[in-house]
């Protein structure tokens, strides 16, 4: 199934109507990892909407990206708990490396890096979310091997 | 009906009716920027802020998007509210020192503009949002606020031209800040990057809207609109009613 065809049938999963915007855009961003930019074309017809209220969606929601996401996603939380026992530190230790570019991500599509508010587990600061796992008090020594373990062939790799 | 206080003064409202509404009705203007007649009231530009008590406790609100209820008190220019209020607009008219209307504001507002205004190279804009408003309302949504924080601004998908765009010029018209370039000919609009050629009046030949804003208005309305203006309009109708007379004298 090519990708228009595949966003349409996402999109007829709704009642035609402006309301169910975010939720389409939520499942095309779990399918492909990301909003192609062919898809607002096709939501917006079927839904009758005008593209730039589906593109505010788009760039508003954290959860939502333009460009493809990393097959894992770190979530690394700089909430205030987390930003004082050094949340910028893990950042910088990350990019170095992962070497990510300036959107957070590694070339080959194996990782990408976001900056997330409280995660609501501030007595663990700092706090770093992997996929679905939580990670608590994260140092600088423990980093290399943590993402080692998720690098292809490594055991957290699935 | 309900009742509230402005100013000491009492004033009969429905409930849920917006502040800013009921008091102009009766009389009290409240400064404003983001609000314009004819759109949905926005809230973003918060210059139209008054005091409202309720209950004993006193707050700040938005009074163009503050619906009213029974009994509260309120104060459109107690001394904490001109304070904040000429912080703001010295704020907006740091962003947009060219701006006419927010200067306008600024002075009847005894802002304190040497202190906060540094003149910029250009005019910004100030995200009051009416634009958005303005197109969602007449136009076709073809604009929106993007991005979030920070980086929030204007823009069409992917900060291309807009797409929906039908060249009504809408958004440009009620601009405050000048930011959104418009320009038009006898033959065509330009707004948003793009170009649309103009449709002229069949009476008189005069540049009435462009194509696609016949396109819109045909699918809005279901049949396609007269391509008249307002005056040979106008005339039609007189001529019509005239023949009639005669049939009926
Ligand atoms: S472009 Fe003009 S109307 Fe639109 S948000 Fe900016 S200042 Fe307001
Ligand atoms: S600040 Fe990171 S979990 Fe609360
Ligand atoms: S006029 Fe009320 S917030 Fe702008």
């Amino acid at each position: 199934m090519d990708h228009s065809t595949h966003i349409e049938e996402i999109a007829r999963r709704y009642p035609a109507e402006r309301r169910f915007s975010l939720a389409i855009l939520q499942d095309i961003q779990r399918e492909f990892n990301y909003i192609p930019a062919e898809a607002l074309p096709i939501v917006a017809a079927r839904l009758d909407t005008p593209q730039a209220h589906l593109y505010a969606l788009a760039t508003f929601y954290k959860s939502l990206s333009l460009v493809p996401k990393g097959k894992h996603v770190v979530k690394l939380c700089d909430g205030t708990a987390c930003h004082m026992r050094g949340a910028g530190n893990l950042l910088g230790s990350l990019s170095r490396q992962l070497r990510l570019d300036a959107d957070g991500r590694t070339d080959d599509g194996q990782f990408s890096v976001e900056l997330v508010n409280c995660l609501g587990s501030c007595a663990l600061a700092p706090v770093m979310v992997v996929g679905e796992a939580y990670y608590g008090k994260v140092s600088l020594e423990q980093l290399p091997t943590l993402v080692d373990s998720y690098r292809e062939g490594g055991e957290n790799d699935e | 009906m309900i009742s509230i206080t402005v100013n000491g003064r009492v004033c009969a409202c429905e409930e849920g009716e917006y502040l800013l509404d009921v008091a102009e009705r009766n009389g009290m203007l409240i400064p404003h920027l983001c609000y314009h007649r004819g759109l949905l009231p926005i809230g973003a530009c918060r210059v139209c802020i008054v005091e409202v008590i309720e209950r004993g406790r006193s707050k700040v609100v938005a009074s163009c998007v503050y619906p009213v209820r029974d009994g509260i008190e309120v104060h459109t220019a107690s001394p904490r509210i001109r304070e904040q209020r000429s912080v703001i607009i010295a704020l907006l008219l740091s962003l947009a020192p060219g701006s006419t209307e927010i200067k306008r504001l600024a002075l009847q507002l005894g802002a304190d503009i040497p202190r906060l205004v540094k003149a910029p190279e250009s005019d910004t804009c100030v995200l009051c949002g009416r634009c958005t408003a303005a197109c969602e309302a007449l136009g076709t949504g073809a604009i929106a606020k993007v991005g979030r924080g920070v980086t929030k601004k204007i823009a069409a998908p992917f900060d291309g031209m807009p797409p929906d765009c039908i060249g009504c010029g809408s958004c440009a018209h009620v601009c405050p800040t000048g930011t959104i370039a418009y320009e038009h000919t006898d033959e065509s609009v330009s707004v948003w990057g793009r170009e649309f050629e103009l449709m002229r009046c069949t009476g008189c030949n005069a540049p009435l809207m462009t194509r696609e804003q016949h396109d819109f208005l045909t699918r809005k309305g279901g049949e396609s609109p007269e391509l008249l203006c307002e005056r040979c309009g106008k005339q039609g109708v007189a001529r019509k009613l005239k023949t009639r007379e005669r049939y009926l004298g």
